[in-house]
């Protein structure tokens, strides 16, 4: 053991991983909108210390949003002191730990296999094929970030899930209204369920699109770590990559006492990261996650962790080991890659607009907004109606789990401006209210074979009523019709003033026919695309003129 | 509900001096003297310039307008749970007139409470998000600090009710109104796009869910759920009215002070004064000739010799 350095107990490493876990998901829960005020900055602050996000933004978008600068402390931690964000901070990888620890239970040991192999060099190759895209505004591989992965698991699939539980059973049990006697079973379950639905639970009934498929790939990750402990973390993680080139030449550095060492495995059936080629030997700073459980481990107590200045040749520290080839390759896939992604119609989003793409108000016009979308699904947790939904197939593979309206599961609030001011990379600006009402995300169109008055002959103008534009968008033409018994009636049409219609759905949102509307918003006409104007704003005084 | 239609038709015959019952329950005076159906207060002052001057006013009318129907005593009884209604179904500010005015709330709240009910419950089904329009409005505040309980309607806890209307078949209504011994109709006047007005019989599409529906026929719906609910008094807030784009406004171009409150036993009355007060006969509104046509009412309110009371 090098003198002077410390070994600290297991339990300090995870009581850290798991506080900072429960820190993430009650971050997570938090991202909401008070009722006339904007979310708060802090639910973004797991973002804010990621420089993955940092990196490629610069690089993809030649912009940085300020906030973003925080984390270079995170870069300053692990230039000096390795992989700690990985080993102690980073939500899953405390969740993949907790699967290893979970495996650990079923598994025998002889099934941990856990020195260093060449495979672990994957997620570098990855990582620069990602960096390759986000030299052509392709900010793809940010989706698979970890933070970004976690953040939109728990807010589009976990959560939704849990709220579906409680809802459902506190339904349940006040429908039925099971007692014995004078005691209820209410008493219990409805002020949990109010608990829930007043300080957790965001919006009611909170489901997203595409779900099924965020589970699967959570499902994937966590079941990966039955072959390798922490298989995402050691093999996959572009963040982990990141990290790891940052943490050649830590300070904090791993000391074997080489006189003390059997051999005899213990370190590295422990070790996180496999970040060792053998027993004692061969130490890997870009790939130790910092867990320390070498260290506490070794039974002849030959090994430690203290600090060493950089140019000390004392320990050895191995080489990431990546190749000039590697690196070419690597980057030229990368390219391949986003050239694949954008021979599609939705990949070339400034020449063919789809029309179900309604982006949140404030969204860059489409190459920039993808050169920013992380697709972490924060804006689709804040909304409060619902609406923001990951795209799955509507942008492109470039473009999933990026969010889009949907009016017929929510639409978007006039008075409302909470996505923009929570997107950490600034894909959606943060906008004014003032200035919110003068952005148009698309345009509403009536179904005259659906739209009840034009089918069916009836008043409804529901959608009318609901229009927030102060002096109405929606507006109605009286006709005469006749009846099947030959009788009058007049009946109020509505119709759209493409000059006043923002896109915000409402009308779409609140028609009777809550299966397929009788009004449609799509992308048309919306502000951030200068070509996507096929109406252009009538001439005030002059409408006449063309018609005359 | 039972109760309270039992109540009001005890009143009538108390009113009337048929009710030899009424002594111990209304008192002796209203045996005296008949008890108004209809009063109508206005503010004759200077127009208030900040919110503490509305507040008074509008307390102040609404205090008028109750003491000259005979007190809240007459509607809510020691012990009672109370239910106002008011329309708060738009985010929007109380300047835009799309809402009731959160001070006439307030102050049925406190009116309610010092009559001695038990619980005083304030809530409605809003169009907007529930959680923007309670706290934009400005109602949600107003009542919880004058002791009320701001009640979030649950969607998932509405119920299919037999309401046997000429229109409405069944329609989900939320129980906790149903159950309350009263509901206080507290609506503002307002254009609206297809009933020409939305005045108290419009209000009640605020305890429904699936009210989109009410749409394809509003004068038989409103007229349905009307007679379903029963009022026992309806207070009709015109201290902001809205003239045009309603119900949900937007525009301060359309919105005029008024600084008048009136309130009555007679929802079908309190609607065609509405109406006036919006510029329109009463007979242009379908809901008031469907109301009258059910027998909820009398069209022409002037016959109800209304108390009309100034104040300044």
């Amino acid at each position: 053991m090098k003198a002077g350095s410390v070994v600290l107990p297991r339990w300090v490493r995870r009581v850290v991983q798991v506080v900072f876990l429960i820190l993430f998901l009650w971050v997570v829960l938090a991202t909401w909108t008070t009722a006339d005020q904007l979310p708060r900055d802090w639910p973004k602050v797991f973002f804010l210390a990621d420089p993955l996000l940092l990196v490629l933004t610069g690089i993809a978008a030649r912009d940085v949003p300020l906030l973003l600068l925080w984390s270079l402390v995170t870069v300053v931690v692990t230039v000096l002191f390795g992989r700690i964000f990985c080993g102690w901070i980073c939500p899953l990888g405390t969740v993949h730990s907790l699967a290893g620890w979970a495996f650990d239970k079923v598994q025998s040991r002889a099934k941990r296999r856990d020195a260093y192999t060449g495979w672990q060099k994957a997620k570098y190759y990855l990582l620069i094929g990602g960096l390759a895209m986000a030299l052509f505004g392709g900010h793809w591989i940010s989706i698979f970030d970890p933070l970004v992965l976690l953040y939109r698991t728990v807010a589009t699939a976990i959560s939704p899930a849990f709220q579906w539980g409680v809802e459902q059973t506190a339904h349940s049990v006040f429908q039925a209204d099971p007692h014995l006697g004078p005691l209820h079973l209410t008493s219990l379950s409805e002020p949990v369920y109010q608990f829930f639905r007043d300080h957790v639970f965001a919006i009611p009934k909170q489901a997203f699109l595409g779900a099924g498929l965020v589970w699967l790939v959570f499902g994937l990750m966590v079941a990966a770590n039955g072959y390798r402990r922490r298989f995402w973390c050691r093999y996959l993680c572009p963040l982990g990559a990141l990290l790891g080139l940052l943490a050649r030449w830590p300070l904090l550095r791993r000391w074997v006492n080489a006189e003390g060492c059997n051999q005899c495995g213990l370190c590295t059936t422990a070790c996180h990261g496999s970040s060792a080629s053998g027993p004692g030997q061969g130490w890997r700073p870009s790939e130790c996650l910092m867990c320390l459980n070498c260290s506490q481990v070794c039974a002849r107590e030959s090994c430690s962790f203290g600090l060493s200045m950089p140019w000390k040749k004392e320990p050895t520290l191995q080489p990431v080991g990546l190749s000039r080839r590697g690196l070419f390759w690597s980057a030229l896939g990368g390219l391949a890659a986003l050239a694949g992604m954008r021979a599609t119609p939705q990949g070339r989003a400034n020449v063919y607009y789809h029309p179900q793409l309604i982006r949140p108000p404030g969204a860059r016009p489409e190459p920039e907004f993808l050169a920013r979308c992380t697709g972490c699904g924060m804006c689709m947790k804040v909304c409060p109606t619902g609406g923001l939904q990951p795209a799955i197939t509507e942008a492109g593979l470039e473009g999933i789990f990026t969010p889009r309206l949907v009016p017929l599961i929510g639409h978007c609030d006039y008075n409302c401006t909470a996505c923009g001011h929570v997107c950490p990379t600034e894909a959606i600006r943060p906008l004014s209210l003032e200035e919110k009402h003068q952005i148009k995300i698309g345009l509403a169109a009536f179904d005259p074979t659906r739209c009840i008055p034009y089918v069916y002959g009836r008043n409804c103008i529901v959608c009318e009523e609901h229009c927030p534009v102060p002096d109405k968008a929606i507006y109605c033409v009286e006709q005469e019709l006749k009846l099947r018994n030959g009788q009058n009636r007049t009946v109020l049409m509505p119709r759209v003033d493409p000059d006043k219609c923002i896109g915000c759905g409402v009308c779409e949102h609140v028609c009777p026919l809550d299966d397929q509307p009788g009004v449609r918003v799509l992308s048309t006409n919306e502000t951030r695309h200068d070509r996507h104007q096929p109406l252009p704003p009538e001439v005030p005084g002059q409408e006449d003129l063309p018609y005359g | 509900m039972e109760r309270g239609l039992n109540r009001r038709e005890f009143l009538a015959y108390s009113a009337s001096g048929v009710g030899t019952l009424g002594v111990a329950s209304t008192g002796l005076g209203s045996l005296l003297e008949a008890q108004a159906q209809m009063a109508i207060v206005r503010w004759t002052g200077a127009a208030p310039a900040s919110p503490r001057e509305e507040q008074k006013v509008a307390s102040q009318l609404t205090e008028k307008v109750l003491e000259a129907l005979g007190g809240m005593r007459r509607f809510v009884k020691q012990g009672d749970v109370v239910w106002i209604k008011p329309n708060m179904a738009w985010d929007r500010t109380r300047e835009q007139a799309a809402n009731t005015h959160p001070d006439v709330v307030a102050t049925l709240v406190r009116l309610c409470l010092d009559a001695g009910a038990k619980r005083v419950k304030v809530g409605d089904n809003p169009c907007d998000l529930a959680q923007k329009t309670y706290a934009v409005s400005g109602i949600a505040e107003a009542a919880k600090k004058a002791g009320a309980e701001v009640v979030y309607l649950d969607r998932e806890r509405f119920r299919e009710v037999n309401i046997k209307g000429e229109r409405l078949k069944t329609i989900p209504i939320y129980p906790e109104i149903m159950e309350a011994d009263v509901v206080i109709n507290v609506p503002i006047a307002k254009h609206h796009r297809l009933a020409t007005a939305t005045l108290c019989m419009k209000n009640y599409m605020g305890v429904v869910e699936k009210r989109q529906l009410f749409h394809q026929d509003i004068p038989t719906s409103l007229a349905d759920i009307t007679r379903f609910m029963k009022p026992p008094v309806c207070i009709l807030d015109c201290t902001r009215i809205l003239l045009d784009h309603g119900p949900k406004g937007g525009r301060l171009e359309d919105v005029e002070t008024k600084w008048t409150i009136a309130a009555g036993t007679d929802i079908v009355a309190l609607d065609a004064f509405g109406a006036e007060m919006l510029r329109r006969k009463p007979e242009e509104i379908g809901s008031v000739k469907k109301g009258a046509e059910f027998g909820l009412g009398v069209m022409d309110y002037r016959k109800l010799n209304p108390k009309e009371i100034t104040l300044s």
